[in-house]
């Protein structure tokens, strides 16, 4: 079988589709992740997801209605909880952790074959039905428009808290309507890497174009691009060589971080040489 | 005409009294100073002016109007801010006081934008370093920057929450010097709050001192005074003038709180012996 028949499948096609378009969210979302330092809460919203999703799968539901209900719960209730950047480290902690006792107490009940937690924890790219293209395509787009709705907005209050707020911004509207967008952008990314995983699209690339660049719209366009890039080489990789396309999507997406640590600090060191 | 008209005015958090009998009456176009230990209510008198805290009693005229949050002719420098370690460059720092509340797609004019940062970043003397991003900035460049963020916009009046913290005795003379500049520019009424008169003294046309609840406010001679301090303290205050003419006050140094974090450092530098070291004078010109 050659290369370029595996590239044509029908399975293979929808997985191109599914991860343009949530690569493209996580990347644009992950930028702001990154700026407000809240990764702890992007972590903590996947793994309640998992949760989310073992209990449908108890009930006999399908994994993404338990995913959009815990992660976008999970979502609000920290924006509630921790309205402000300074106090909500405890209150992350305590909702990943009841969710995750949930979610054991879930999977001990459920007496079926594990494969679809398996499924959600690790991702399952190859796996994506048309259907879920459409839901994919659909969810991400709602959070690119909302997104660049409330971009300068979220860009001023994540930057400079105290002055947005007397300046008339809600510090918690937008607080809540970024986990509500991160949440969703959460249960979409989980369907492409999974849980343990979701991690690496929404953190690395906005990591590494933060280091690349410090004009705030570039950095989210190069944050999109490489979530977009690495997502693509992984389906290529995954498909050419084998091995999970989470690997791959993952193994890219940590590497262009680490790229841009090493670029950022030869052009660092450039700089001090050339003043010096 | 009066920037700010305060009136018998109180501020009480929860069950605490945090300063009552506030009459205060600012000058359009003025430069004032708040001063007065930590946590008597510094800040909070800020807040009040930004409409972020309501008065328990009197009223409060900012500008002609109640005060009200996101009111777009005041512009405001808070004391602690994040600005501090993000990637950001200063310029779109800057152009997010200009723009930063608006949501939607519609765009800004980019001139009008471009020239108003450009202006910003001029006045208070950071166009040089406009490229840079935050984090790579000293604290006195960082104070410039968030001076042009604070005053992008022309704001009628312009709030500074201890804009001299943390910097060493040049750069506080450069700040206090801007600040100067930025009056003369824009023609802004200019609320400093501080915790020594001493850098300010040469700009400061009126002061309000905070102390035990109460507030004293008037033209920096007629507050600075042994009588109006020693009354505000509750003990004597005396005030030594120099042969070169400038005032030292001894006393306050009965006045202080607890060990108090600095607010940058996070530090913590006990305020007795702050206070006591702390010398207050004024250059008389």
């Amino acid at each position: 079988m050659s290369l370029w028949f595996l590239l044509s499948l029908a399975f293979v096609q929808h997985a191109y589709y599914a991860v343009t378009v949530v690569a493209l969210a996580a990347g644009a979302v992950g930028y702001f992740v990154v700026l407000r330092r809240q990764a702890f809460a992007a972590h903590a919203i996947g793994h309640v997801g998992f949760a989310g999703a073992a209990g449908a799968v108890l009930l006999g539901l399908s994994p993404v209605l338990g995913l959009l209900g815990f992660c976008v719960g999970a979502g609000v209730l920290i924006g509630l909880g921790g309205a402000t950047l300074d106090d909500r480290d405890a209150v992350v902690g305590v909702t990943l952790t009841a969710a995750l006792g949930l979610g054991v107490l879930f999977i001990s009940l459920y007496s079926g074959y594990a494969d679809a937690t398996y499924s959600i924890l690790f991702g399952q790219i190859l796996g994506v039905t048309w259907g879920d293209v459409v839901l994919v395509a659909s969810v991400s787009l709602v959070v690119l428009v909302a997104l660049s709705f409330i971009y300068r907005p979220l860009l001023f209050v994540s930057v400079d808290p105290a002055s947005a707020v007397a300046r008339g911004l809600s510090e918690r509207a937008l607080s809540l309507a970024f986990l509500s967008l991160l949440a969703l952008t959460t249960v979409v990314a989980i369907q492409i890497v999974g849980v343990l995983l979701v991690f690496s699209l929404l953190v690395a690339p906005a990591a590494a174009a933060e280091q690349l660049t410090n004009r705030p719209r570039r950095a989210l366009l190069l944050s999109m691009a490489i979530a977009l890039v690495s997502s693509w080489l992984g389906i290529f990789l995954g498909v050419w060589l084998g091995g999970p396309v989470s690997f791959w999507i993952t193994a890219l997406a940590a590497t262009s971080y680490l790229g841009a640590r090493l670029g950022a600090f030869g052009k660092r060191r450039e700089t001090a040489m050339g003043v010096a | 005409m009066n920037a700010v008209e305060l009136r018998d005015a109180a501020v009480t958090r929860g069950a605490k009294l945090i300063w009552r009998d506030a009459t205060i009456d600012v000058a359009a176009g003025s430069i004032s100073a708040i001063l007065g230990p930590n946590g008597a209510g510094k800040s909070t008198l800020l807040h009040a002016l930004l409409g972020l805290v309501p008065l328990s009693e009197g009223s409060l005229e900012v500008l002609g109007r109640a005060p009200h949050r996101g009111d777009a002719r005041v512009g405001y420098m808070p004391q602690t801010r994040r600005d501090g370690d993000q990637h950001l460059s200063a310029r779109d720092y800057v152009g997010l006081g200009f723009d930063g509340t608006h949501f939607g797609w519609r765009r800004t004019s980019t001139s009008a934008k471009d020239q108003a940062v450009r202006d910003a970043l001029r006045v208070t003397g950071a166009s040089a370093f406009a490229s840079q991003p935050l984090r790579t900035l000293s604290g006195g460049q960082r104070q410039r920057v968030a001076l042009a963020h604070a005053m992008v916009f022309r704001p009628e009046l312009l709030l500074l929450d201890e804009p001299l913290a943390a910097l060493d005795l040049a750069a506080q003379a450069e700040i206090v010097d801007l600040i100067n500049l930025i009056r003369h520019d824009t023609g802004a009424t200019i609320i400093v709050v501080a915790h020594d008169l001493n850098p300010l003294a040469p700009i400061v046309d009126h002061v309000v001192w905070i102390a035990r609840g109460q507030v004293r406010s008037g033209p920096t001679d007629k507050v600075v005074d042994e009588g109006v301090l020693s009354d505000l303290y509750g003990h004597p205050i005396e005030i030594i003038v120099t042969p070169r003419g400038r005032r030292v006050i001894v006393g306050l140094e009965e006045e202080f709180a607890h060990p108090h974090p600095h607010p940058h450092t996070g530090a913590r530098v006990h305020e007795a012996a702050h206070e006591h070291f702390a010398e207050f004078y004024r250059e008389q010109s």
